[in-house]
């Protein structure tokens, strides 16, 4: 009879196997721990941007840092943009380890509104940047019934931006009091610059918008609004906004073909830099667009790759529509939001009162962004200053100044993101002809209405 | 043997209470072996399956505590263009290129049980695309496919063709994210060639005797023998297809550029999601596609039994 014998691994039982991994699983754990922000610092989040905005950035955290006497200051730059940052900002809120302070490249109304952001009414009252020394127009787009969610402490604005040498070869006077007052002026103007060869736009003057951000600054242009703020309602498919998509569209016939994809083939027209899917253009450095509108960022980008082939551009105000009465201005604001859940929400707001007044001036020397409170006294941005003289940039500051004051309210829906994808929709599908303006404004109303709705329905 | 000991293997007799006592441990012993296992499965899928379910039941916006809306969420998918558009784009996508990478992968697979020599070298090759991850294939493709600079363009406007804007083109960008989809073909194509080396090769000869004709052989032997590989196939591609997601997200964005082309189902659940935060709504989204790719592979399940044929099955 053949007799049977266990192995016996003596080296490592299952019970001291299952005991030693419990032990790694918690020692993996502790560091976490470790890693949970802490009372006594300031941590600051940045969404993407360039190595030098992160920078500037870390520059002004550790000056404020020296000059308040913080424990330790961090600035962690580079978590994503758009969807990818207010992902990972939500996810630090709902864990309740979010930063002290963050940036914000979207509104912040939408994501204050259901409580994820701590109000700052009552820390601005008696402070450095109390409330009337920000522009309502901006502040708006932080604001939700009556509450301050954030501060737009700077903000690109919106301009027209022109290429004075092609106007000058065309014996177009190219001062910026001779720029056209309204879109008719406009139109006509774009068609001295407009030229085909076959189906290749070789030049194109100026392009109706097809960009839903700075939708609301045309529609302001024309009278219009989009969201209808006080009233808490959106008011997409208006007379006013009609009207506007009509013009555009009938401007777009005429001088581009009426296909997108002929445009788009031929160059990146919308913006001053490389198509992001493509990698063409921008046509505007290129030379083969005499303007477009952009904002003010573009300053310190656009001696980047690829490098103009002119040297002269300009700005001018935003011209405006058959039923606008004057021109207005945009912006992109660069919001900051103390999340609920900050360790540190006094060092923060303090952090805040600092870049609003004082950081702010070193970044727009730097980065072009318009500092926005009205306290600041600009300096022009270094960079300019050496492309185009200080006077140039002087002027320019100004000019911006100015703008900055007539900014139309924008950004300011609870539901901005699910706003701003219906508008988009709405332009493809008119500038595509697959809906006719009226249609197309009506399915983004209804659709943006309803989700508008359904969120303040509590 | 009698009826109170058995014999193990090596022939070995246990009495049974030693032998109970051994399959109390072995069974114990299995038990915690599989745990890990059984914990992750409970953690990582049953819950967040069962959350999802209960989530798809509430207003959730991530911030905040989740409020009870029983159907509502479900009742607003009806009148959503968005859910309607994206899941027509989903069930075309899943319509044509789950059938084109069969047929593809079947003929690829056939063309390499054919190649004796390099064999290992080609099924790498083909095996290749699909460890390239689907954001950087996306990438590529759109390079080689821009209007006037891509490569592919400028090479067919040589030809003399007159090509289309592959991404630019409302009418043509859904056809180009099926065209993607196509790239990476290697891991159906090793299920087919698997199949094909298991057809006994004295049937496959006996084949070669009754017909002359390459055709017959395919239609009437290689196919039904490797039946259970395209069902395999067929499910998998269809849960995956219905999936779809990098690449319509790179090539078309959260808005499914051109004019909701490229919208598809999984995209618009990811926007609702994180970017609207309407958390319960995406739920439910995920809910019906759960429900709606269940249905779809049990009716192929059920179908399977008149085409799927399995070695040493009677019928």
């Amino acid at each position: 009879m053949s007799t049977m014998t266990y192995a016996t691994p003596k080296p490592l039982s299952r019970r001291s196997f299952l005991q030693s991994t419990a032990a790694a699983g918690a020692a993996l754990t502790l560091p976490s721990a470790a890693w949970a922000q802490a009372e006594g610092q300031l941590l600051v989040w940045l969404p993407g941007g360039s190595d030098m905005f992160c920078k500037i950035h870390t520059g002004l955290l550790e000056s404020f840092s020296a000059k308040a006497a913080l424990g330790s200051a961090t600035t962690v730059c580079g978590l994503g943009q758009d969807a990818e940052f207010t992902q990972a900002l939500i996810g630090s809120i709902t864990a309740g380890n979010p930063p002290d302070i963050s940036m914000l490249w979207d509104s912040p109304v939408s994501l204050g509104a259901q409580g994820a952001f701590m109000p700052l009414d009552d820390m601005m009252k008696g402070s450095k940047i109390p409330i009337e020394t920000w522009p309502a127009g901006l502040l708006s787009s932080c604001q939700f019934k009556g509450v301050t969610y954030g501060l737009p402490v700077t903000a690109g604005v919106y301009s027209m931006w022109y290429n004075e040498e092609l106007f000058e070869a065309k014996g177009i006077p190219s001062d910026r009091a001779s720029f056209p007052k309204t879109w008719t002026e406009l139109r006509k103007l774009s068609k001295e610059f407009t030229e085909w060869d076959g189906d290749t736009l070789k030049v194109a003057g100026f392009m109706p918008n097809r960009v839903a951000e700075t939708m609301a600054i045309w529609s302001a242009l024309n009278g219009g609004m989009l969201f209808d703020e006080a009233n808490l309602k959106y008011v997409l498919d208006s007379e006013q906004n009609i009207e506007m998509m009509n013009f555009f569209v009938d401007w777009f016939d005429e001088e581009y073909k009426g296909d997108v994809n002929l445009i788009d083939r031929s160059s990146n027209f919308r913006d001053g830099y490389p198509d992001a899917n493509t990698g063409m253009g921008p046509a505007f450095r290129e030379g083969r667009q005499a303007g477009m509108q952009s904002g003010s960022w573009l300053m310190g980008d656009i001696y980047a790759d690829p490098v103009p082939v002119f040297t002269r551009w300009n700005l001018a105000p935003n011209p405006y529509g058959p039923s606008g009465t004057a021109s207005v201005s945009g912006t992109w604001p660069n919001w900051f939001v103390i999340p609920v859940g900050s360790k540190n929400a006094q060092a923060a707001f303090d952090y805040l009162s600092y870049l609003a007044v004082e950081g702010s001036v070193d970044w727009y020397q730097q980065i072009p962004d318009v500092p926005t409170n009205s306290q600041v006294k600009l300096k022009a941005p270094t960079g300019l200053v050496e492309k185009r003289g200080q006077e140039f940039a002087d002027d320019l500051t100004a000019f911006l100044g100015t703008q900055a004051e007539i900014v139309t309210p924008m950004w300011n829906s609870p539901v901005q993101s699910f706003g701003n994808d219906q508008v988009a929709r709405a332009i493809e599908k008119i500038y595509t002809k697959a809906q006719s303006v009226k249609e197309a404004l009506a399915e983004a109303q209804a659709a943006s209405q309803a989700e508008l709705e359904r969120v303040l329905a509590g | 043997m009698g009826l109170s000991a058995q014999h193990n293997k090596a022939g070995a007799v246990l009495p049974p209470r030693r032998l109970a006592r051994a399959g109390r441990g072995e069974a114990r012993a299995g038990f915690l072996f599989a745990l890990p296992w059984m914990v992750g499965l409970t953690i990582f899928t049953i819950v967040p399956l069962l959350l999802t379910f209960y989530i798809a039941q509430t207003k959730f916006q991530i911030v905040g505590p989740p409020k009870y809306v029983g159907f509502a969420n479900y009742e607003a998918m009806w009148t959503d263009p968005a859910v309607w558009t994206s899941a027509g784009n989903t069930m075309f996508f899943a319509a044509v290129s789950v059938p084109i990478k069969l047929v593809m992968a079947l003929g690829l697979a056939l063309l390499l049980n054919r190649i004796a020599a390099l064999s290992g070298f080609y099924r790498t090759v083909f095996y290749l695309p699909f460890l390239m991850p689907a954001v950087a294939g996306s990438i590529v493709f759109m390079l080689l496919l821009t209007p006037d600079a891509g490569p592919v363009n400028i090479a067919l406007e040589a030809l003399g063709f007159n090509p289309p804007d592959w991404l630019l083109d409302p009418k043509a960008a859904l056809w180009t994210i099926i065209l993607l989809s196509l790239w990476p073909l290697g891991v159906e194509t090793l299920v087919f060639l698997g199949g094909l080396q298991n057809i006994p090769k004295d049937v496959s000869e006996a084949a070669d005797l009754d017909s002359p004709r390459g055709w017959h052989k395919l239609l009437w032997i290689t196919i039904p023998m490797i039946s259970p590989m395209i069902l395999f196939n067929l499910v998998i591609g269809i849960i995956y297809s219905f999936q779809i997601f990098t690449q319509a997200l790179v090539v078309g964005g959260t808005t499914g550029k051109p004019a909701e082309a490229t919208l598809m189902y999984v995209v618009v659940l990811y926007r609702t999601a994180f970017r609207y935060f309407n958390v319960g709504y995406a739920a439910a989204m995920a809910t019906v596609l759960f429900v709606g790719v269940l249905l779809l592979t049990l009716l192929i399940f059920r179908t399977a039994r008149s085409w799927v044929h399995y070695e040493g099955e009677s019928r």
